[in-house]
């Protein structure tokens, strides 16, 4: 029955969008939250039957058969709880506060896109949601209808345009070479003629289209803009999971499933991972805009992930999505965080602001515990994840790109701790005297989010054996 | 109590409990103050409890879920034992000192974390959980080094950070290289995999980059002098007791105790440790800030240790751990009394003190006691350290590394005669009267205990030394248990 988790909240929109207005706009927040939450549940137990049993006569409202192995459970369970996150922002935000009901419905419209993309097995389902999840994203990156907005929302729709074209062109090309779209018959296809140029053109277009849309080097530019312009809970849910689901996981699933290691791929791989990595970190250490310096962070780890995959071994492949996972837990709370210290203070300008902590100090702290975990400091998560990410690369004997690694993990504590001298750690700036922590819809998620990002660091001995073991079934 | 459990107590109780002590700091700071107090005293007593059994030639290991965690033998213990005498004179003290600033619950919270989480690397059996302690003691560091709050000394706090964590990441690839040679993280295995070949020299220079970065040798040491900004309990806690011994014990546990390395580095790493030794003490002659000077003191005398590890003789190591000892006891102490002239004073800057010891008689003679241990005059505890690591060196044949320490011995009897000569005596410079007095009481009392002990681990050097033998046996048991198995010894 996975098929629901795209079909709820589809009707989920329709059934919000009823005559009842005022009813239904006090219920908007808790059916999207029961949503996040649900699928979270259903995320935590593999074993459930909902994962095993066929789709009922609903299901067969979509035109493919979903399937689902250890590698969207992770996903799901990301996406439930970045999705549940972003509602408690869009609630605490007042730049929400208007249209708090069509965002929430714009949400909820992403969540079914990516969802989506998680579940189809065929790349033209594929290539409609990530196309469902993006329109999603332009609305919510623009809905403050500011000037930076429009312009952030703009940069994305024009390369995310160029993404689609590419990826629609490949399609084209590979529909050409094996007659059908499913991942089964194009890795049949590809396995049985693989030095075709056709093919190589097309898998050519496809990595540059789902490098765009994950914000990789050389083709980030529209990232900082689309993550610094967007409103509080967009940034969380853009920054979360939007590309990573559209551009990393894509990338995962069609290198695993579709394409196949090849030495020109990995060669690929780990060459744009490492520049993503190392530009990103380095252009982080220049900014003073709070968001715009967690933008480049984003780009800069997910270099991580794909210098994992670039791996071209098991290990590194765990790696990568343990990696995928953690950033979603600590770059949402960073976001949260940097949404509780806009609001409070009024401002995103780093060099204005000092010593929040001792005003905030649930905010600092919780800050802290992201940013160490970004860096890769244990016992936290992003440690364990980077860990498994450089002995791969170690083992796969890629060496220099293993150094390279640690070396940025160098770079990313560099800037966090710019970071946090500037906002939080040190003496209160001046005007910032009667500075209020914010209220407990931005708390709650805050905390939750550092518990987990503890909690699967000082838990790591049970978590490898049960929960990423099995995504080793991938290779 | 079974002899496991007391042996986990020491890494628990003082990691676990800082957790709580800035939550029940908020309604007692009375409680909070003497909970912080009982968990480091739980880890002294815990290494006191373990002496018996280690000094008899058993070792310990904490298996958890058929991991092995902790593991215990006299090197161990030692070090243990030295950390937390320290650290809880430390705690002891900072009652008195600390009570003047704001922030004090996550200072207690920071210090006990730091010291448990030394305790952490003191055990630890796995490469990994060793990483794991030593990245938090750089989190606790950053966050004491920082503690004013003041923009410069944030920066500073980031600069000690960025340092230690960059030598910590190349010592981690340096573990990677290891697992990749032997496939395991586990100390006892890797030892069983190698079978007594010395491991490979990449992984050695790797690890070495990381430990001389914690333990601030030259070049890596700039971040250590800078850290003086910290509160002065604090400072004690890093420079003298606790944090620069890290990358001292972890040499001695990595390369002595668990591993061979190439015979080539017995050279390497004392050559390294005589230019740091003689830098360091060059520019405590120079420093006029007090805290700056000890500071380029200790680096200086880490030289010293480092030459009596890796000298790669018993005397020699012997020595070296002797050292750990006497250095921490004396160096905490001359910290200590640092940070109640610094606080009484307002001022760091010795050329503008004088005649303080009209005024502050205890603080001082303490001084002098540590002082004297740390110039290595008889029969102050660090006499004995000293003679035996220099007695090492000469009988290596290491004539001419032998004569740079005897020269930074030298320049250490200078420097530090200069400094008390410069803040107890001739005419006071300071603007205030009358001079400020004595610190408060807690504060008096532990630089007090701390130059009682310099001068008593003199005068009763059976017992430590009875300690550091027992360990240096267990060690060269290891090595030659190893060349055993390569049959180089019938």
């Amino acid at each position: 029955m996975p098929a629901l988790l795209i079909l709820i909240p589809l009707l989920a929109i329709l059934a919000l969008n009823l005559p009842w207005k005022s009813l239904m706009n006090r219920l908007a927040f808790w059916v999207g939250l029961a949503l996040c939450l649900v699928q979270t549940g259903l995320a935590l137990q593999p074993q459930s039957r909902f994962w095993h049993s066929p789709s009922l006569w609903l299901g067969n409202l979509l035109l493919f058969e979903p399937s689902v192995d250890h590698l969207s459970l992770v996903m799901f369970l990301a996406i439930g709880i970045v999705g549940a996150v972003t509602l408690f922002v869009c609630r605490y935000s007042t730049a929400c506060a208007g249209n708090r009901f069509m965002v929430i419905n714009v949400l909820i419209l992403a969540l079914t896109g990516m969802n989506g993309v998680v579940l189809a097995n065929d790349l033209f389902s594929l290539y409609v949601f990530l196309e469902i999840t993006a329109v999603a994203s332009y609305i919510l990156i623009a809905f403050e209808k500011g000037r930076d907005a429009f312009e952030g929302a703009f940069k994305y729709l024009i390369l995310s345009a160029v993404a689609t074209v590419m990826i629609l062109a490949a399609l084209a090309l590979l529909m050409l070479t094996a007659g059908d779209l499913s991942f089964a018959a194009i890795q049949a296809a590809i396995a049985s003629s693989p030095h075709s140029r056709v093919v190589l053109a097309a898998i050519a277009l496809l990595m540059v289209g789902l490098f765009i849309k994950g914000g990789l080097v050389p083709f980030h530019g529209w990232l900082p803009d689309a993550y610094s312009a967007a409103p509080a809970a967009a940034s969380v849910l853009l920054a979360g999971i939007v590309t990573k689901t559209t551009g990393i996981y894509t990338l995962i699933r069609l290198v695993t499933s579709v394409i196949g290691y090849n030495d020109t791929l990995q060669t690929l791989l780990l060459f744009v991972g490492a520049a993503s990595m190392l530009i990103g970190a380095l252009a982080a250490l220049g900014q003073s805009d709070f968001k715009r310096m967690l933008a480049y962070s984003s780009i800069s780890q997910v270099g991580y992930m794909v210098l994992g995959l670039g791996a071209g071994t098991v290990l590194g492949m765990v790696g990568a999505i343990f990696h995928l996972f953690n950033h979603a837990i600590f770059k949402s709370l960073l976001f949260v965080n940097a949404a509780a210290v806009e609001q409070q203070s009024g401002t995103r300008d780093m060099n204005r602001m000092g010593g929040l902590a001792e005003k905030m100090p649930v905010t600092g702290w919780t800050s802290v515990v992201a940013f160490l975990s970004t860096a890769g400091i244990p016992p936290l998560a992003g440690f364990w994840s980077k860990l498994i990410i450089i002995v791969a690369l170690w083992e796969a004997g890629y060496t220099t790109y293993a150094a390279l690694a640690v070396l940025a993990s160098l770079l990313t504590l560099a800037y966090f701790l710019s970071m946090q001298r500037r906002v939080f750690f040190g003496k209160l700036a001046a005007g910032f005297e009667s500075l209020k922590e914010g209220n407990l819809w931005i708390l709650v998620p805050a905390c939750v989010l550092a518990l987990i990002t503890i909690g699967i660091g000082v838990g790591i001995p049970w978590l490898f054996e049960t929960f990423m073991l099995p995504i080793r079934s991938l290779l | 109590m079974n002899l496991n459990g007391i042996l986990t107590l020491a890494v628990v109780v003082p990691f676990v409990g800082a957790f709580i002590l800035p939550v029940i700091g908020r309604w007692s700071e009375r409680l909070r103050n003497g909970l912080s107090l009982i968990f480091v005293l739980v880890s002294l007593v815990a290494a006191v409890a373990l002496i018996p059994t280690v000094t008899a030639g058993r070792t310990l290991l904490v298996q958890w879920a058929g991991f092995n965690l902790f593991y215990a033998d006299t090197l161990a213990v030692f070090m243990a034992f030295v950390s937390s005498l320290v650290g809880a004179i430390i705690v002891l003290y900072s009652f008195g000192y600390i009570r003047h600033y704001s922030w004090r619950n996550e200072y207690y919270f920071m210090v006990v974390l730091f010291l448990g989480s030394m305790m952490g690397i003191v055990f630890s059996r796995n490469l990994l959980i060793l990483y794991l302690f030593w990245e938090i003691t750089a989190i606790a560091c950053w966050r004491l080094i920082g503690f004013f709050r003041e923009k410069s000394y944030v920066l500073k706090a980031d600069k000690a950070f960025l340092v230690t964590v960059f030598g910590a990441l190349v010592m981690l690839l340096g573990f990677i290289t290891i697992y990749h040679q032997t496939g395991s993280f586990d100390l006892g295995q890797i030892q069983e995999t190698l079978q007594g070949q010395p491991i490979s020299n990449l992984a050695v220079t790797l690890i070495l980059f990381g430990i001389l970065s914690k333990s601030a040798t030259v070049p890596l040491h700039t971040w250590l002098p800078d850290a003086g900004v910290a509160p002065s309990p604090v400072t004690a806690l890093l420079h003298a007791a606790v944090l620069v011994k890290i990358g001292v014990y972890v040499y001695a546990r990595l390369f002595l105790a668990s591993w061979t390395i190439e015979p080539v580095w017995h050279t390497i790493i004392p050559a390294i440790a005589a230019v740091s030794a003689l830098v360091a003490a060059g520019a405590a002659l120079l420093e006029t800030d007090l805290k700056r000077l000890i500071a380029y003191s200790t680096i200086s005398q880490i030289g010293f240790i480092f030459l009596g590890l890796a000298i790669g003789n018993e005397i020699g190591i012997a020595g070296g751990l002797l050292y750990i000892l006497m250095h921490g006891i004396a160096k905490g102490g001359l910290f200590l009394c640092a940070g109640i002239i610094e606080q009484n004073t307002h001022t760091k800057d010795i050329t503008k003190m004088g005649g303080l010891i009209a005024t502050m008689p205890v603080t001082a003679v303490s001084f002098l006691l540590c002082a004297f241990s740390v110039m290595g005059i008889p029969p102050f505890g660090g006499f004995f350290s000293k003679y035996m690591v220099m007695t090492g060196a000469v009988t290596s044949g290491q004539i001419a590394i032998a004569l740079t320490f005897l020269v930074g011995a030298f320049l250490t009897i200078i420097y530090l005669f200069r400094v008390f000569t410069l803040v107890f005596f001739g005419e006071s410079k300071l603007a205030v009267r009358p001079l400020p007095a004595e610190g408060s009481p807690v504060m008096v009392f532990s630089v007090a205990l701390l130059g009682a002990l310099s001068i008593l681990s003199g005068l009763f050097i059976n017992f430590p030394s009875h300690f550091v033998q027992s360990a240096v046996q267990q060690i060269i048991w290891v090595q030659s248990a190893v060349n055993q198995i390569l049959g180089f010894i019938p």
